[in-house]
């Protein structure tokens, strides 16, 4: 018995030998790969004035830009959920001289997914657009002013600023 | 001596040289026992982050694959990739077939793509490469405005093959 199993064990030798010889031989290596993704916000808007023509508030109550609509582009790369805030504050009044047109005359609407139709601020910033997570957002804004009999003629201007922030 | 001894003389002697035969087939490299000697440098690779408008695709530095294949005779070799998983950061995921490469000297290397579930075939040849040889293989990652923030990694195992 004891050459018996002697036997066998030497017949198992063999064949683990052989089954060595005819396999494939395989080495390997490895490499860590590693990518770094940084809080970034990009914004584009298709024009950087928007006019607004003289007309009769009877028959024009509400004037259209010129410019039409401004195509916004909102860019943004957050923490996963975080949210991306695209807002806009007006500097002042309308002003010419000393006249003033109040700027909450002036109002928006919207096109695109996330973006908000909204009346302009000087004091508190306003939203435009919101939306969360990382991603490349695309819309619409058309701005209005309330025309009324009571404005004082003249050339009027304001700025506003948009700010987009990516957490 | 008895009769019964003599079967077991032939069996003690069949015994030593089937252990002798095993022995000399691990030991000894014989026909089908290649010899493969694979290097990576270095190990670790990174993606800067970049602006994707300006950065549409973002380099990695350049990669050195050292490679010898001996006692292959006429036998096909390969060197493939493989990705653990998609890049990932906590829940966040950038899927891992957004990483190309480019490698030369093409052949034997060729470019592709990774994948976490098919090897992706890197270099391949046929019969021995009997001198230390290099390629060079430089990744790149797609870049995208819907990559959430964070720090993203994963492993990518290279194996050459001699079958």
């Amino acid at each position: 018995m004891k050459h018996s199993r002697v036997l066998v064990l030497g017949i198992a030798v063999v064949v683990l030998a052989a089954i060595q010889g005819l396999g494939a031989a395989t080495t390997t290596g490895n490499v860590t790969v590693s990518a770094t993704v940084s809080a970034t916000a990009k914004l584009a808007l298709s024009s950087s004035t928007v006019t607004f023509p003289n007309a009769d508030p009877d028959t024009s109550p509400s004037i259209a830009a010129t410019e039409g609509a401004i195509t916004i582009t909102a860019k943004g790369k957050t923490s996963t959920g975080a949210a991306i805030a695209l807002t806009i504050l007006a500097a002042d009044d309308l002003k010419s001289g000393t006249d003033t047109i109040a700027i909450s005359n002036v109002t928006w609407t919207v096109s695109g997914a996330g973006f908000a139709a909204g009346t302009m601020n000087k004091t508190t910033a306003q939203t435009v657009g919101s939306w969360t997570g990382s991603g490349n957002r695309s819309g619409t804004q058309s701005y209005a002013l309330a025309n009324s009999w009571n404005y004082a003629t003249g050339a009027y201007t304001a700025t506003a600023t948009y700010t987009l922030t990516a957490p | 001596m008895s009769m019964s001894d003599m079967p077991m003389a032939r069996h003690q002697r069949l015994v030593l040289a089937a252990v002798t035969w095993a022995l000399g087939l691990m030991l000894v490299p014989a026909a089908g026992a290649q010899s493969l000697r694979l290097t990576i440098t270095p190990a670790t690779i990174s993606f800067a982050s970049a602006d994707p408008d300006t950065t549409p695709s973002i380099l990695a530095p350049a990669i050195t694959v050292s490679y010898r294949v001996r006692f292959n005779d006429t036998g096909n070799w390969q060197i493939s990739l493989l990705a653990s998983s998609d890049l990932t950061a906590g829940t966040a995921t950038i899927a891992i077939n957004n990483v190309t490469w480019t490698a030369s000297p093409t052949p034997p290397f060729q470019a592709g793509t990774l994948s976490r579930t098919v090897a992706q075939t890197l270099a391949s040849g046929t019969g021995n490469v009997q001198n230390t040889t290099i390629g060079t293989v430089v990744f790149r990652l797609a870049n995208s405005w819907t990559y959430n923030v964070g720090s993203y990694s994963t492993s990518v195992v290279y194996t050459l093959t001699a079958p």
